[in-house]
């Protein structure tokens, strides 16, 4: 299921993506595949000496190792002016360094990634308490039933039925009740959080791109109205204070708000 | 017996909630103040706003003819209105508790009196409304001439308030963020305080018996109920959750709505508590801690043989509440 969603974002994000992750052709391991220098340079290395041990035929190696150049370096500007991103099944891995003009890209991978694995532990550690809870009732509920000394009826069953939710609702409510499993969960509802807010900043920045309008944009734009509205309130207030005969009781700073927002319907 | 059950299921599918002729008599955002028509004639001269939580909708107080609070109390001559808080969406991610309380429910009341020409009313709130409405009354003892709370949590940490247990664990700024609460998800959480009941053995119930067309509507109006769950304006929640769940500041203090403090001391009205002892969601003690917090000489409790819901939908509470709450208001 993991691996289905990642393809998922992946592929999504093959779509939106015009940062490709440059050519990723024999990345060393443990490094971005979306930057590889340090191959180029062992490339660049292994082609200048085959260049300089040429001997008497230096044109044909001179035109090799500009042919290499050409080749090797042809794709390094790929990454910045657009050429579509290569299919990639797996993000970034975590320890790697960000590097290059994409670094950026590759950060918001691999914080979703790692976002998506916090995610996917807490739920396995729900469903081992979840588990143990069940096996927990299960045994409880069996060992406490004898072999059925009459045939069963439909409302035997219904009873044995309904003894079983019983069994299950205590053997559950124990667990639910204890320290880990609440921790269990709290963890899951962060780790959700996480993955929720990574997988907007990194769509954030795919709407940037399109200029699109984004939910940070609207966020902001929802404070400013709110702090408008409240300095036209105190604005109010104020007038309607200065405008008081002087000893008479004053409204309530509520009911002004009420007066502000509410609509009599008749 | 199965196919007839799926038979009498999709029959019923269609099943609206709300039986009691209503008018829309005054609105603010997304909120509705609704005023219920009599049934019985000339309604009590003090109104009864009613106040329900935000995180279901308020017609499980109207469910059906045979199953309504609402028309319990207006069949005792109650003068009944009702706050619908409507469906939160993306701009109201910033709505905070003081919005609520200070600004969408105080307009409530403040257009009731006008209208009416008073200067208080009875108010019954439900849940977290009950929560909402204690506040209320300690912000603004002048209006407010009685006070019923309903399943109504005060304090949020007894020993077997389960869901506090999670809520004090949890990271709320990581869980909301700058958005609203799904109120998906948080059912989700509901249902996970009794999962087998709440998600096989209510079903596998209604293989019990022959399929009544009543019973089976009955089931599907509440059924509706429960998975229509409005999302929760991200602020507020967020208040809700670190301000009462996790540091309990109606017992412990500290509590401040608009920059004034609540103090459920200082509610010296009448108060009526009524309590459902089966109530899985706000536990019995919870509700209980309200005597000893209320500054009230005149205070009721009463506690039902009931759970959450069915203190407004079981046959039993139609019998019971609103008979209760009416004989208690008219004594005042």
């Amino acid at each position: 299921v993991a691996a289905d969603a990642w393809r998922q974002w992946a592929a999504f994000a093959a779509l939106f993506n015009p940062m490709a992750h440059a050519s990723a052709a024999g990345a060393l391991p443990g490094s971005s595949p979306g930057f590889a220098p340090f191959l180029d340079a062992e490339r660049f290395a292994a082609a200048a000496r085959a260049f300089h041990q040429s001997g008497e035929d230096s044109q044909t190696a001179a035109a090799a190792f500009g042919d290499f150049l050409r080749d090797q370096f042809g794709g390094v500007l790929d990454g910045m002016w657009g050429r579509s991103a290569p299919d990639r099944s797996t993000p970034p891995p975590p320890e790697a360094a960000a590097l290059g003009p994409t670094r950026e890209q590759q950060e918001r991978w691999q914080r979703l990634a790692a976002a998506w694995s916090r995610l996917q532990d807490a739920q396995r550690s729900l469903q081992r308490l979840w588990s143990d809870a069940l096996g927990e009732a299960a045994r409880t509920f069996v060992s406490s039933r004898g072999a059925a000394a009459a045939p069963l009826t439909p409302e035997t069953i219904h009873r044995l039925y309904d003894a079983w939710i019983d069994s299950a609702e205590e053997a559950y409510a124990r667990m639910a009740h204890g320290e880990t499993f609440g921790i269990a969960l709290a963890q899951a509802v962060k780790s959700a959080g996480e993955w929720r807010d990574e997988s907007a900043a990194l769509i954030e920045s795919w709407a940037k791109w399109l200029d699109w309008p984004t939910r940070s944009e609207i966020n902001s734009l929802s404070l400013r109205v709110r702090a408008l509205e409240e300095k036209q309130r105190e604005a109010n207030r104020k007038n309607e204070t200065a405008a008081r005969p002087a000893g008479k009781k004053p409204t309530t700073t509520t009911a002004k708000k009420r007066t502000a927002r509410g609509k009599r319907k008749r | 017996m199965t196919a007839n059950l799926y038979a009498a299921l999709s029959a019923a599918r269609h099943c609206a909630a709300g039986c009691t002729e209503k008018d829309e008599v005054w609105r603010s955002g997304k909120l509705r103040l609704y005023r219920y028509r009599s049934i019985s004639g000339t309604p009590g001269a003090v109104p009864l706003l009613v106040v329900y939580a935000l995180v279901n909708r308020p017609y499980m107080m109207d469910l059906e003819p045979d199953r309504s609070l609402i028309r319990g109390l207006l069949s005792r001559g109650l003068d009944v209105y009702l706050i619908d808080w409507g469906y939160p969406d993306g701009s109201d991610r910033f709505t905070t508790l003081e919005d609520y309380l200070e600004g969408q429910l105080v307009g409530c009341v403040d257009e009731i009196l006008k209208v009416r020409g008073l200067d208080a009313l009875n108010l019954l709130g439900v849940c977290q409304g009950g929560v909402f409405s204690l506040c209320f009354a300690a912000l603004h003892p002048e209006r407010v001439r009685n006070l019923i709370t309903m399943v109504t949590p005060v304090d949020f940490h007894t020993s077997t308030d389960l869901l506090s247990k999670w809520a004090r664990k949890i990271d709320v700024e990581a869980w909301v963020g700058q958005a609203n609460v799904s109120g998906d998800v948080l059912n989700q959480l509901f249902l996970a305080l009794m999962p087998f009941r709440l998600s096989q053995q209510k079903y596998v119930d209604l293989l019990r018996v022959p399929p009544d067309t009543a019973r089976i509507e009955n089931f599907m109006r509440v059924e509706r109920w429960i998975y229509d769950s409005p999302d929760q304006a991200g602020a507020a929640f967020r208040e809700f959750v670190v301000w009462f769940y996790q540091q309990n500041r109606f017992l412990r203090g500290g509590l401040e709505i608009g920059g004034r403090s609540v103090d459920l001391h200082n509610l010296e009205l009448p108060i009526l508590n009524l309590i459902g002892t089966r109530d899985h969601l706000v536990p019995p003690a919870s509700s209980r801690a309200l005597r000893a917090l209320a500054g009230s000489r005149d205070f009721t409790t009463l506690e039902l043989d009931l759970g959450h819901i069915g203190m407004y939908v079981s046959a039993r509470a139609q019998r019971q509440v609103p008979a209760a709450i009416g004989d208690w208001l008219a004594a005042r």
